[in-house]
């Protein structure tokens, strides 16, 4: 029930899409994309969070690994354009002060 | 007590297995069609508590069971009223060993662990009780005024 749509910006960023709900089932997919992608030479991604319509702690604990995955390569993980949902689970984990979402995939790793 | 009409129950009873994770998100949107007043933050609360129970279930109840045991099931029944959310679950699995009152966020670098603190921290009330052999789970979410 979900899908990862995944492309790579003229700046290098890596952006992953999850269409669908991120869950036990699916978590474990999201952690391969970005391993891929890393082993792939592109440490910088972007999560757009916006057609992902729901999120629990395997999706979160997916996230975590995925930004550990990226730092470790020297570079970083960031989410964009969470739904109520997202937000809401980000907030009642307080993961928001480490995976602080973004307004847009395109202005992501600015600033 | 509210009247049989303002109140929406429906019930599944499936495999304890990942999979069965969107029967369960497709129950829930039935509860929603019962009750489509209940307000947005409120059916997020309860739906991310559900799943989550459910996954525990899935994850631990079962577990010692292994591979190639199959047949496993559980049932949940969901209720909205006016004024509340109500989720209960029974399986036949393991007793559950974790202490809910004390129950706590992992920290920040942690990839697991945070399933029933995220439901507690969600609703107004998760409780567990085990019956015999059943394991018993509910979930109390009061609706905004």
């Amino acid at each position: 029930m979900i899908e990862f749509k995944v492309e790579t910006t003229s700046r290098g960023i890596g952006v992953v899409t999850p269409v669908g709900r991120l869950n036990m089932v699916s978590a474990r997919r999201l952690g391969e994309v970005v391993t891929e992608l890393v082993g792939a030479g592109t440490n910088r991604i972007v999560v757009d969070m916006a057609q992902t319509d729901f999120m629990d702690s395997s999706g979160l604990g997916a996230l975590i690994a995925g930004l550990k995955t990226t730092r470790q390569a020297g570079g970083d993980l960031r989410l964009a354009c969470p739904t109520e949902q997202i937000q809401t689970v980000l907030e009642l984990t307080n993961l928001n002060k480490v995976l602080r979402p973004r307004p847009t995939v395109e202005g992501a790793f600015d600033a | 007590m509210p009247d049989d009409a303002s109140v929406t129950r429906v019930s599944l009873e499936a495999a304890a297995r990942e999979d069965s994770v969107d029967l369960l998100h497709t129950l829930v949107a039935s509860l929603w069609e019962g009750s489509p007043d209940v307000a947005m933050i409120d059916r997020i609360r309860f739906e991310t508590a559900v799943i989550e129970v459910m996954a525990n279930i899935v994850e631990h109840a079962y577990a010692i069971d292994g591979e190639g045991v199959t047949g496993r099931r559980f049932d949940v029944s969901l209720l909205a009223d006016p004024t509340s959310l109500v989720a209960t679950f029974a399986d036949d699995g393991r007793p559950c060993e974790i202490d809910l009152s004390t129950v706590s966020m992992p920290g920040y670098d942690a990839e697991s662990g945070r399933g029933l603190a995220l439901a507690s921290a969600a609703v107004d009330d998760l409780a567990y009780h085990r019956d015999g052999v059943i394991n018993h789970w509910s979930i109390t979410c009061r609706r905004q005024p």
